[in-house]
């Protein structure tokens, strides 16, 4: 979305990013396996989960972190409405599997298969 | 309501999930498609006969060849003049389009719908299939990605949709396609197999997920998917993951080998109508949504089950 708002190009589920001078290969986890898309840099890239390892904060630099100043502002402050134009009319519990039957061996398990009509 | 429903295709055929999309939006109102790609004409022929399809708008061009979002937003943006709702599938190409069209057209997208609870109103999965919200929306115009798992797929034939050219040059937008992988197999693509074998980290290595899943799921002609412990540790590709964060599957005969069955992936597979679950750990989370569960080593229960098939 923040692609489009800037009319950027955009490479999403990125598994792998390489940037050569002033665009960026980005390697995309799609349904059937990877897509390699090159895009005209700024582009708006997001990650799929395997892209790399997360930097966590040193202990150091969150002590750090909290002398630092923070400025609060409100949406308001940027002229940006947030309020919701979806509403949400209720959230209800999705319809709960129960435990099935537990078979002894293969044999009885393959009787099941049968019945069902998957082995023949 | 006039929908407009973009089409993912791929070797001149129309997906099955574009099918489930259909169906969604006939609950809406009229049905147009969007085929959009190079030489798509025998796409456009195929998608005019999906049932209960009004009009079929083809845009044909280079820029459209690869689904890259740029050039299809901008695209879905022009036709949406004269549209009310615009529907993708929930696959990785319909959902690299929607919040594009969605943020050119100002309004929130409606994401993986589950059902059309009316008008505008729709449920849709939270916090990883864990609750369902019933949400409805004050936009002027909707953008929804589609559960291709929770709706019936609209039959191939019978449709008498009337073909109509958009000429627009399209633009990139400073993206280019540079190839793909698309791994090659022979096996049912997992959203749409009708039996799924899925093999967890118990396989121990990728050998042993070749030898023990793969000729079970070619006895039994499934498709074959993984948990993400098994994907991480490199045992199969990516694509094959099953779960929250990989596919959402529903076919008839889940057989999940070797998983203990964490949420993340309950929340991809819990909709299948049977499971069956082999693990040697009785107490692991997969039991309580199997119909069938067989606890036991499945390095000796999976060879003895594919040569007794």
């Amino acid at each position: 979305m923040l692609a489009a708002l800037m009319g950027r190009p955009q490479g999403t589920f990125a598994s792998k990013v390489e940037v050569e001078g002033d665009s960026v290969t980005v390697t995309r986890e799609v349904d059937g396996g990877l897509e390699t898309v090159k895009l005209a840099i700024p582009a708006i890239v997001t990650t799929d989960l395997r892209l790399n390892e997360p930097r966590y904060a040193s202990l150091p630099n969150i002590m750090k972190a909290k002398s630092k100043p923070l400025a609060n502002k409100t949406p308001a402050d940027y002229g940006v409405d947030t309020t919701p134009r979806i509403e949400t009319v209720k959230v209800s519990e999705p319809p709960k599997r129960v435990a099935g039957i537990k078979v002894a061996d293969v044999d009885e398990l393959m009787a099941k298969l049968k019945a069902m009509g998957v082995a023949a | 309501m006039k929908t407009l429903v973009w089409v993912e295709h791929d070797a001149g055929q129309v997906k099955d999930a574009t099918l489930a999309c259909v169906t969604a939006a006939s609950k809406l109102g009229e049905v147009h498609l969007l085929v959009a790609g190079e030489g798509v004409g025998p796409v456009a022929e195929a998608a005019a006969k999906i049932a209960g399809v009004g009009k079929v708008h083809v845009a044909e061009g280079a820029t459209y060849a690869y689904a890259l979002p740029e050039a299809v937003a901008t695209l879905v943006v022009e036709l949406m003049g004269h549209h009310d709702a615009f529907l993708a599938p929930a696959t990785a190409n319909g959902k690299n389009i929607a919040p594009r069209v969605a943020a050119l057209l100002d309004v929130m997208q409606i994401s993986e719908i589950l059902s059309v609870e009316g008008d505008a109103t729709f449920t849709r999965p939270i916090y990883a299939g864990n609750a369902i919200a019933t949400v409805k929306s004050s936009e002027a115009k909707l953008v929804i990605t589609v559960r291709g798992t929770s709706f019936e797929k609209a039959a191939r034939e019978g449709g008498t949709g009337e073909i109509e050219a958009v000429s627009s040059a399209g633009d990139a937008g400073g993206a280019t396609f540079i190839g793909q992988e698309i791994s090659k197999s022979e096996r049912p693509e997992l959203t749409s197999a009708k039996i799924i074998v899925s093999g967890g980290r118990a396989l121990q290595n990728s050998e042993n997920f070749h030898s023990i899943i793969e000729p079970l799921a070619d006895k039994l002609g499934a498709g074959v998917g993984a948990s993400r412990a098994a994907v991480d540790a490199g045992y199969v590709p990516n694509d094959y993951q099953v779960g929250q964060t990989g596919k959402i599957v529903a076919p008839e005969v889940y057989m999940a080998v070797g998983i203990s069955g964490a949420i993340q992936h309950l929340a991809g597979m819990k909709d299948s109508k049977t499971i069956i679950a082999i693990n040697k750990d009785e107490d692991a989370p997969i039991f309580q949504v199997a119909d069938i569960g067989l606890v036991g080593d499945l390095f000796k229960i999976v060879p003895e089950l594919t040569s007794k098939l």
